[in-house]
């Protein structure tokens, strides 16, 4: 008998695509001959709005890419525009932006590993994650007022000091977490049919994961330890004493079980950032207006999807002259077409779930 | 054994039954809202310079001032906020050294048309001259102020004079 492939479209409206995604699938049967990957639906021009805007002012801007990590946003941008400046961030301000840097990442993460549960079909990890990630949004709310878009970086420190409420609440969720972690394990990663659905699925060799320049838990689940924190400490992050979770399969379940581990290693890191924060100012003497001398600086950070980068050209002016970002949750994407190829049309949800992209970022 | 995973899956969620639920009943019940919340914005009239520092701090141009010279000083006769494109990023209060704006914990900011969602926070006539004599100066600065925040009740109340489109 004479068959052919035919070509389905996954989104640009699909829920697990985790935003507006496309993926046109060539099927034979149920098997995926050909994926090609669609992006561009969220595309806003961050970039290119940042280029009309003051250095100060782009700020705001960084926390729509990934929304739901925007603390670390924020840090990937001020970060490179200190070092365009070369200004000394106070060590308070550092310890600060350790702090709320990893809550982000918690809820970020927390976000991952709830919505590829539902991803996966169990929609009750779903509801644990969030009702513990509500958790890290109050506390950010306390500190930077706003629920997902902080904007509380500045260029030389942070916008505002921690306030006092704010610690009893964290020292409660920081003694909950490891707890709570052994739920999700409990829950989702101890699941049989979660583990049936995700085991050997989608796996990344080590020396592809390099190839394709993947990093973050998608780079870290193929077992390589590469964490920019540990590999090359910016901040205050030498200080810390933490592990770099890594998988060994590279499958989308040592994906996922990364990301619980790394929740773990982050509440460790408060822990110790909070003990050691030093009195201090919170911001270092920067000019009202900010005017970067002319050139050229690239100042990466390890976010909650990989490695966040970004890159400011100034030509002097209050307005920097170009300023990119290299989106994690984009390169990390880049290897989906030629992952998906083989697998079945229900391994695709499982695969694109357990990169964990936010189309946000995608797109910028 | 195989099965032993959804077993124990199953003692959390149950478990779960018997813990304090976290979930509030929203329109009856709120949670409290922390100090620095990004509510609606208020001004406080009466510190307000004019100087249109919070304006050229926006990102987005949300921040319109119009103002006149009476005497030698500037008077502030309009302050809107075209807040449908606001970005609740703070830019503005952080760079007002006269503390005059400021959040508030007014969530609500709701509106059925498009016209209506701007927020006119001052608008008001300016007056001939500033009596700058003796301490009538604040006397006189007084009334003004208080239409203003009649200004502010009635935006609150849904009824702002939308005539900004
Ligand atoms: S909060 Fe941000 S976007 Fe909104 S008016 Fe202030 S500076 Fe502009
Ligand atoms: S609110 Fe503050 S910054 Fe804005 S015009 Fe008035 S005094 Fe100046």
């Amino acid at each position: 008998m004479k068959t052919q492939t035919y070509v389905l479209n996954m989104g640009p409206q699909h829920p697990s695509t985790h935003g507006v995604f496309r993926i046109i699938l060539e099927l034979d049967g149920e098997v995926v001959v050909k994926a090609t990957s669609v992006p561009g639906y969220l595309h806003r021009g961050i970039e290119k709005l940042a280029e009309a805007r003051t250095y100060t002012q782009v700020i705001p801007y960084t926390d729509r890419m990934d929304y739901l990590a925007s603390m670390l946003m924020n840090w990937g941008y001020v970060a490179a525009v200190e070092k365009l400046m070369g200004v000394e961030v106070p060590e308070r301000a550092e310890y600060i932006r350790v702090i709320v840097g990893e809550l982000s990442r918690i809820a970020s993460h927390l976000v991952a590993v709830g919505t590829y549960s539902v991803d996966i079909g169990g929609f009750t990890g779903f509801l644990y994650c969030f009702r513990d990630r509500e958790r890290v949004l109050d506390l950010l709310e306390m500190v930077s007022g706003s629920r997902m878009t902080f904007s509380y970086f500045r260029i030389g420190g942070v916008a505002d000091d921690l306030p006092p409420e704010f610690f009893p609440p964290l020292q409660k969720f920081l003694k909950d977490l490891p707890s709570l972690c052994d739920e999700y394990d409990g829950l989702i990663t101890g699941n049989e049919i979660f583990q049936a659905r995700t085991k050997y699925v989608g796996i990344i060799t080590p020396e592809m994961g390099i190839n394709y320049s993947l990093s973050g838990p998608v780079l870290r689940g193929s077992g390589i330890p590469y964490d920019l924190r540990k590999v090359r400490p910016y901040g205050v992050y030498d200080r810390f004493d933490f592990e770099v979770p890594v998988g060994k399969n590279g499958d989308c379940f040592d994906r996922f079980v990364c990301r619980i581990k790394e929740i773990r290693q982050s509440a460790r890191i408060i822990q110790q950032a909070v003990e050691g924060l030093p009195e201090g100012p919170i911001m270092a003497k920067i000019p009202k207006v900010i005017k970067p001398p002319a050139g050229e600086a690239y100042a990466e950070i390890e976010s909650s999807k990989g490695i966040l980068g970004c890159y400011v050209v100034s030509d002097g002016s209050p307005k920097p002259y170009r300023v990119h970002f290299r989106r994690p949750s984009f390169i990390n994407l880049g290897y989906l077409d030629e992952l998906l190829v083989g697998w079945k049309i229900a391994d695709v949800i499982a695969i694109l779930g357990s990169l964990d992209i936010v189309l946000g970022e995608v797109d910028c | 054994m195989f099965g032993q995973g959804l077993l124990k899956g199953l003692a959390i969620t149950w478990k779960e039954l018997f813990t304090r639920k976290v979930t509030v009943q929203y329109p009856e019940e709120k949670v409290p809202l922390p100090e620095r919340y990004h509510g609606r914005f208020e001004l406080d009239v009466d510190k307000c310079i004019a100087c249109g520092l919070c304006a050229n701090a926006c990102p987005n141009k949300v921040i319109q001032i119009t103002k006149e010279k009476v005497g030698k000083k500037q008077y502030l006769t309009k302050y809107v906020m075209r807040i449908e494109y606001c970005l609740f990023c703070g830019l503005c209060v952080e760079s007002c050294n006269k503390d005059a704006l400021k959040f508030s914990h007014v969530i609500n900011m709701n509106q059925f048309f498009r016209d209506k969602v701007r927020l006119v926070l001052v608008d008001r006539p300016a007056p001939e001259a500033l009596p700058e004599e003796e301490p009538a100066e604040a006397a006189a600065e007084r009334p003004a102020g208080a239409r203003a925040k009649t200004a502010k009740a009635e935006v609150a109340a849904g009824k702002a004079p939308g005539e900004e489109g």
